[in-house]
């Protein structure tokens, strides 16, 4: 009984396989589809789970972008969104998915770097453009020619924050807490020690905690007895808000120095008087006397009645840059056009400031150094 | 330093006794651990929180309110989860399963209900510290190991002395028997599934104040501590789970003070593995209980 | 027929295959009526020694994913031979226990490159698609080109691995050891006394289940170009388990058709995705209370045989009568 069974079910995967084999003809390598005039752009984000609160500010980043562009009619942009849950799996699918059933143009996204590492090769293969606008990790565009990013490498961010604190504070001897189990972090932390290193700054203990910990007691009391002249934490704003919390209660109250994970009204938020000598670098600063930062956190006020944070300005500026190439390019299906277009965005002046793809299709822009005063971020001078 | 790291500590690990209270009730009755008794406290956590924030009744209230949402999130997870598997003879592991679809859907409900954002307590007036020759105690620190050494202590008198307590020890020494002796055991059931989530839900708001931070996985990472020292302090066992969240509490802080603090979240689970060596029926377990029924 | 080969159903087509293991491997271990939470624990084993053995040894993957397999089996000796002493939720809590310690020592290790992950894991796809240029078929055969023969055989290469663990496992059933399996499913004790060594048949369905758990994660490993530490938490020992849960954990077409649908439900409810999770959990909760046994279960497997043979013997009878 069994085995005839077992025959049947091998005859019927036979029968699928060769069906799948036999069955391929025509193109497969098919061109972006035309619809109504708009260029069709992938977004992968994290929109659901944990994370959703980084995905739902890209989300509405984008969405504002996008009424903007589509409203001044040069070009049309239409955006189809796809959930990663920040799971890979998920991630591999909704790029399979953006790519050979939506047929889409270009790809926003995906919001967590290993997300990226996940799809990069495999979108890059297929020759789609993909434009992170949440990744800091290093070694994202080296996986190929495709392969973007509009948001400023932690490599490039940390060693202003650091040295501009250091002439301010004249830090000798520092301690460093960082997660862990965050890509990012861990990434940041790298980053640290190494201009640590480079400025001649000691490193007196080096601490560790995971995301979603709430409990830095016990770090921060062993930091406490080593007196160091400043705190550098690699996290995102949730932990870190918490470390700032605990160490001013533990007396720490020298000023604590940031990865981009504290750029972040929440920070301020849950933090409170706490947050104040926490110090970030970062190229969006809603403080900024410019007309189109105004312009932006007012209109993304009116929209989502919330301020704009980091992820909802890049995403913005994303697909501005997305829109400028795109209209360069002159085609709503030639992915190649555009690959080449992106590639020579420069002078573009956005909300995060200046902007232009260094060789390596990594932002060059510049730094703000800000630090938290009487609960609002402002430049560190 | 060692004896701040000793208050954080103990601070630490009564968060932990806290939880593992529920689940030790729980299985010392029903013979199940619940998996969803972590997303219950974190839904206790989020309501006290939303009564502190908007209805301004103080910490009083938010326990209060919490525990009460502890108590119906608990009486639905009997009814909906929980009775059906006893009517029919299913294995001993279709609770733990039934638990865990509980703790999923739970936790995202409170991701729609409530957002992945961490959210924290009002500053209420615990936010003073005191300093004892050095040593930094805050007041939210105080008035956490006090309820919790409390309710530990009431627990104990009340299942002890009351007529309630003692039918709630009968039926977890042998349902059939308690039955026969008049009591009605599907009542004493549903009370217990409350009075441990009401607890879960109590524990949520003092975990809350206690680490500022309240958020929908925090269940998963605190029912995961709750277990480790439901095993380390011996199933169903209240002593039990008091101690051995102390214990862990305490070791997780020294693991970070004298050890590398990169493997905390290795050390509950390691005793665990540890302990299934060396005593398997946990630290004050009795032979009789070992594994389950 | 064309968009059966496009890139997107082939992808979740090795999915499922990968997720079918999975199930099997559950099923292995739930044979005897343990329940182990660790599969995520033990996929991450294979997972990360099958990418290190192939990215940092060169080793070929032939090789490298067995002894992925076989690491995931030693470990499973650390944590089975305390915890099979004692009975069900013993197990569960403790393998769950050790998938969060492998999680954070995965964390911890510089070769495994902590939070980072492991990046530019060689893709199996792209090996075969190599080894067809090389064969000299580098336009690619009739109308496939050669990306997409690289794909067709990963999964042709997949699905004769399932079918390989599948026969196998059927195969088991009507074993000695498998009857000594069901017979510890159906009361241990009574085992126990009839003279089953219990524990020996028991630490081998742990271990079984372990090794086909190492072999899905070596194999996803390398159609995934990435693997990090998030990628085997809680919630993916959750998934897995499940599979098991769903289809049915009786027999061995259960696990796999769970895993099946449970990998195609979330891209059909690529719309509903925020309930996504609600949905999975009421499931859990549902199949407990209505159909513990899961879908299929021996009575199910019983009645369509019945039925489908009943239907035979009718269209006989038909086509004798016709030609009469």
């Amino acid at each position: 009984m069994k085995q005839g069974m077992m025959k049947k079910l091998t005859a019927g995967l036979m029968a699928v396989s060769m069906a799948v084999m036999i069955g391929g003809c025509g193109g497969t390598d098919k061109a972006p589809a035309k619809s109504s005039g708009a260029a069709k752009m992938g977004v992968i984000s994290y929109l659901t789970g944990a994370g959703a609160a980084y995905g739902e500010s890209i989300r509405q980043g984008l969405e504002l972008a996008r009424d903007e562009i589509n409203a001044k009619g040069k070009v049309k942009i239409e955006l189809v969104f796809e959930d990663s849950k920040g799971e890979k799996n998920e991630a591999i699918n909704a790029a399979n998915k953006l790519i050979h059933k939506d047929n889409v143009l270009a790809i926003m996204g995906p919001t967590l770097s290993s997300e990226m590492f996940a799809i990069g090769p495999m979108v890059n293969q297929e020759g789609v453009p993909i434009m992170g606008t949440s990744l800091t990790v290093e070694g994202i565009t080296e996986i190929g020619d495709y392969v973007f990013r509009n948001s400023l490498p932690e490599s490039a961010a940390i060693p202003q924050s650091i040295k501009r604190a250091k002439a301010k504070y004249n830090l000798k001897k520092v301690a460093i807490m960082y997660s862990d189990n965050n890509d990012l972090a861990v990434s940041g932390y790298k980053t640290i020690q190494q201009t640590l290193k480079e400025e001649g700054i000691e490193v007196l203990g080096v601490e560790t905690f995971a995301d979603k910990n709430t409990d830095f007691s016990a770090q921060l009391t062993k930091i406490a007895t080593l007196k160091p002249d400043a705190v550098m934490v690699a996290g995102l704003y949730q932990e870190a808000a918490l470390i700032l919390k605990k160490a001013r209660e533990l007396g720490i109250n020298v000023p604590v120095v940031g990865n981009n994970g504290f750029n972040s009204p929440q920070l301020i938020k849950s933090a409170g008087a706490a947050a104040d000598g926490a110090v970030v670098a970062s190229p969006w600063f809603p403080g900024k006397d410019d007309p189109k930062v105004k312009k932006f956190i007012a209109d993304y006020k009116a929209k989502y009645n919330k301020e704009p944070d980091q992820f909802a300005a890049q995403a913005y500026d994303a697909l501005q840059i997305m829109a400028i190439a795109l209209e360069k390019s002159g085609s709503n299906t030639d992915r190649k056009k555009l690959r080449e277009q992106l590639a020579a965005v420069k002078d573009y002046d956005g909300v995060t400031g200046k902007f232009a793809f260094d060789a390596k299709r990594n932002p060059a822009m510049d730094v703000n150094v800000l630090v938290v005063k009487d609960g609002k971020f402002t430049e560190l001078k | 330093m060692f004896w701040q790291q000793m208050v954080n500590g103990i601070t630490l690990g009564s968060t932990y006794s806290l939880i593992a209270l529920g689940y030790t009730l729980i299985f010392g009755v029903l013979n199940i651990v619940n998996m969803a008794h972590g997303e219950i406290f974190m839904f206790g956590a989020f309501v006290g929180l939303m009564i502190a924030v908007h209805a301004n009744v103080g910490l009083a209230g938010a326990l209060l309110a919490a525990m009460a949402t502890g108590a119906v999130l608990g009486y639905l997870m009997e009814v909906l989860a929980l009775r059906p598997l006893r009517r029919r003879k299913v294995s001993e592991l279709a609770p733990l399963i039934s638990t865990i679809g509980v703790s999923i859907f739970l936790e995202s409900l409170a991701l729609r209900l409530f957002g992945a954002e961490a959210q924290s307590f009002p500053p209420v007036s615990s936010t003073q510290v005191f300093d004892l020759a050095g040593v930094k105690i805050s007041m939210v620190q105080i008035i956490i190991l006090a309820i919790s050494c409390g309710l530990m202590l009431v627990l104990r008198f009340w299942l002890e002395k009351t007529k309630l307590g003692k039918s709630i020890r009968a039926t977890s020494e042998n349902i059939e028997t308690a039955n026969l002796l008049g009591i009605d055991t599907k009542k004493i059931i549903v009370l217990t599934v409350m009075l441990a989530s009401a607890l879960g839900g109590g524990a949520g708001v003092l975990v809350g104040l206690a680490f500022n931070a309240i958020e929908p996985t925090m269940g998963i990472t605190m029912g995961f501590k709750g277990l480790a020292v439901l095993i380390l302090g011996g199933l169903g066992n209240i002593t039990g789970a008091m101690v051995g969240g102390l214990l862990l509490g305490v070791a997780e802080i020294f693991s970070v003070a004298y050890g590398v603090s990169s493997y905390r979240d290795a050390v509950a689970f390691g005793m665990i593995i540890l302990l299934l060596f060396l005593r398997p029926e946990g630290l004050f377990g009795s032979k009789e209980q070992q594994g389950g029924r | 027929m064309e968009f059966l080969l496009n890139p997107y159903y082939l992808q979740m087509a090795m999915f499922i295959i990968i997720n079918a293991i999975l199930g099997l491997s559950m099923y292995l271990t739930m044979s005897t009526g343990q329940l182990s939470l660790g599969a995520a624990g033990f996929m991450s084993i294979g997972a990360y020694v099958s990418a290190l053995l192939t990215m940092k040894a060169g080793l070929p993957l032939y090789l490298a994913v067995p002894i992925g397999g076989a690491a995931a089996c030693l470990l499973a000796a650390v944590i089975g031979l305390p915890t099979t002493r004692l009975r069900g939720i013993y197990l569960a809590i403790a393998t769950l226990g050790f998938g969060e310690v492998v999680r954070v020592v995965i964390l911890n290790l510089k070769v495994t490159n902590g939070a980072l992950g492991l990046s530019g894991i060689p893709s199996m796809s792209i090996m075969m698609s190599k080894a067809f240029i090389a064969m000299g078929l580098g336009d690619g055969l009739g109308p496939l080109s050669v990306r997409q023969l690289g794909n067709l055989s990963v999964i042709v290469i997949l699905a004769l691995l399932l079918v390989g663990l599948i026969l196998f496992s059927v195969r088991l059933n009507n074993s000695r050891l498998g009857r000594a399996f069901a017979a510890i499913k159906a009361d241990e004790y009574a085992a126990e006394v009839s003279g089953i060594d219990t524990r020996y048949y028991k630490l081998l369905a742990f271990f079984m289940g372990a090794f086909v758990a190492g072999i899905a994660g070596g194999l996803a490993a390398h159609i995934t170009f990435f693997i990090g530490p998030k990628d085997f938490a809680y919630h993916r020992a959750v998934e897995i388990l499940l599979f098991a849960v769903l289809g049915g954990s009786d027999t061995v077409w259960g696990p796999l058709v769970g895993s099946f649908i449970l990998t195609l439900l979330p891209e059909a409810l690529r719309f509903a995705t925020e309930y996504r999770s609600m949905i999975y959990g009421a499931i859990l909760v549902l199949m407990m209370a209505f159909r513990p046994q899961g879908l299929i279960s021996e009575e199910t497997i019983r009645y369509w045989r019945t039925k489908l043979l009943a239907k035979k013997a009718v269209q006989q009878e038909e086509i004798s009568g016709g030609t009469n």
